[in-house]
């Protein structure tokens, strides 16, 4: 099982490069990143990375034209979160990894029917600390009630979670222990958080059907 | 006033972190202040009084703060939530918590020292640094506005 950062932002989004980056989660106990436009899948200093692109797109059409464009190349799609209409929609496209962004998403953007979709079609919610870590007050407080409510839906619903630090500076990185500390704070376990760091692997290598050999 | 026998003393815990970057100069002080902010922010102050947080040293690369036993799991969780102390961006990573500080000390590293390096070009602007060991390097743009950090490794740069 590999434990890995969902969505980190090297050189020149950031400023880390992709191999301080790596040096950083070896540190801290991460086994796999997840770098939004980094060259291609390679293993740096024991880390694997592996090569992801966010889509931030306004429509469903421009969802599907770049998953079209990037699946060939990328690791993992990652979509940001819209409204509930756009959410739904985006969760029910094959080709989707992960759904992000949901704490600046407006109000109801992730109900029951879009949990219900996420788990049909095994897009993972992804549960990003960089809003824990950076924001303070009511801003911080509304990640905490929308991470509250997508943690209530996974309860109910077994949708995948995956957690990343959204870090675009190796300062913004955590280990292990500090993001099992830090998603106590809106009542996730720590065999839940276990999970979600394991994620990603599950997510690129889903379980098929059985077959008799 | 007499102190309190051991018996009837509070226990406590000390926990410590690491710094990040681990050169940064930071008063125990001005620590402090920044663990007692991110502690406040996100246990508010009820919690914060009944935690009894205290910062007993900040040496380069590493601190120890103090808590009461059993708010210490609150106390690391408040630490992450460390972005600045002194003005500088930081980072703290908790490492270790133990009854004494003695036990602590058995965890901290030496800091690697650093050897300033110059002439370094990333896009189209010149960068001087301080180069440690494993190839990291960190820069710093010349001039005086827009004195940016850059965390690189020797292999992605050009030196002159």
């Amino acid at each position: 099982m590999v434990c890995t950062d969902a969505c980190v932002f090297p050189y020149p989004r950031g400023d880390t490069s992709l191999r301080r980056l790596c040096l950083e989660a070896r540190n801290l106990g991460l086994d796999s990143i997840v770098c939004i436009d980094a060259g291609e899948r390679a293993q740096i200093h024991d880390v694997l990375v592996r090569r992801g692109v966010l889509i931030e797109a306004g429509s469903m059409q421009e969802v599907v034209a770049r998953v079209k464009k990037e699946q060939r190349t990328a690791d993992l799609l990652l979509v940001r979160a819209g409204d509930g209409a756009f959410n739904r929609a985006a969760l029910s496209y094959r080709g989707v990894h992960i759904l992000r962004g949901l704490d600046s998403a407006p109000k109801r953007a992730f109900d029951q029917v879009s949990a219900k979709n996420a788990a049909d079609k095994g897009v993972a919610i992804d549960i990003d600390l960089f809003p824990l870590i950076h924001r303070r007050g009511a801003s911080r407080q509304k990640a905490l009630r929308c991470y509250r409510d997508v943690l209530r839906l996974h309860r109910k619903f077994s949708f995948p979670l995956t957690i990343s630090s959204g870090a675009r500076s190796l300062l913004d990185l955590r280990s292990v222990r500090e993001i099992t500390r830090l998603c106590a704070v809106f009542g996730m376990e720590p065999h839940e958080v276990e999970d979600a760091l394991f994620t990603v692997d599950a997510l690129l290598e889903p379980a098929g059907p059985v077959e008799v050999i | 006033m007499k102190p309190r026998p051991p018996t009837l003393r509070e226990k406590r815990r000390y926990i410590l972190a690491r710094i990040v970057p681990h050169y940064r100069r930071i008063e125990a002080r001005q620590m402090y202040i920044a663990a007692f902010e991110a502690l406040t922010s996100l246990w508010g102050d009820a919690r914060a009084s009944e935690l009894q947080m205290a910062v007993i040293s900040c040496e380069p690369g590493h601190c120890i703060v103090r808590c009461r036993r059993n708010a210490e799991v609150f106390v690391e969780t408040a630490l992450s939530t460390i972005t600045e102390a002194e003005g500088e961006r930081v980072a703290l990573h908790p490492l270790a918590t133990s009854g004494t500080i003695h036990a602590l000390r058995k965890h901290i590293r030496p800091i690697p020292e650093g050897h300033p390096v110059d002439g370094i070009a990333i896009g189209g602007r010149e960068y001087a640094g301080i180069l440690f060991q494993r190839q990291k390097v960190d820069l710093y743009a010349k001039g005086i506005k827009n004195q940016e950090t850059l965390y690189f490794t020797c292999d992605e740069m050009e030196v002159d």
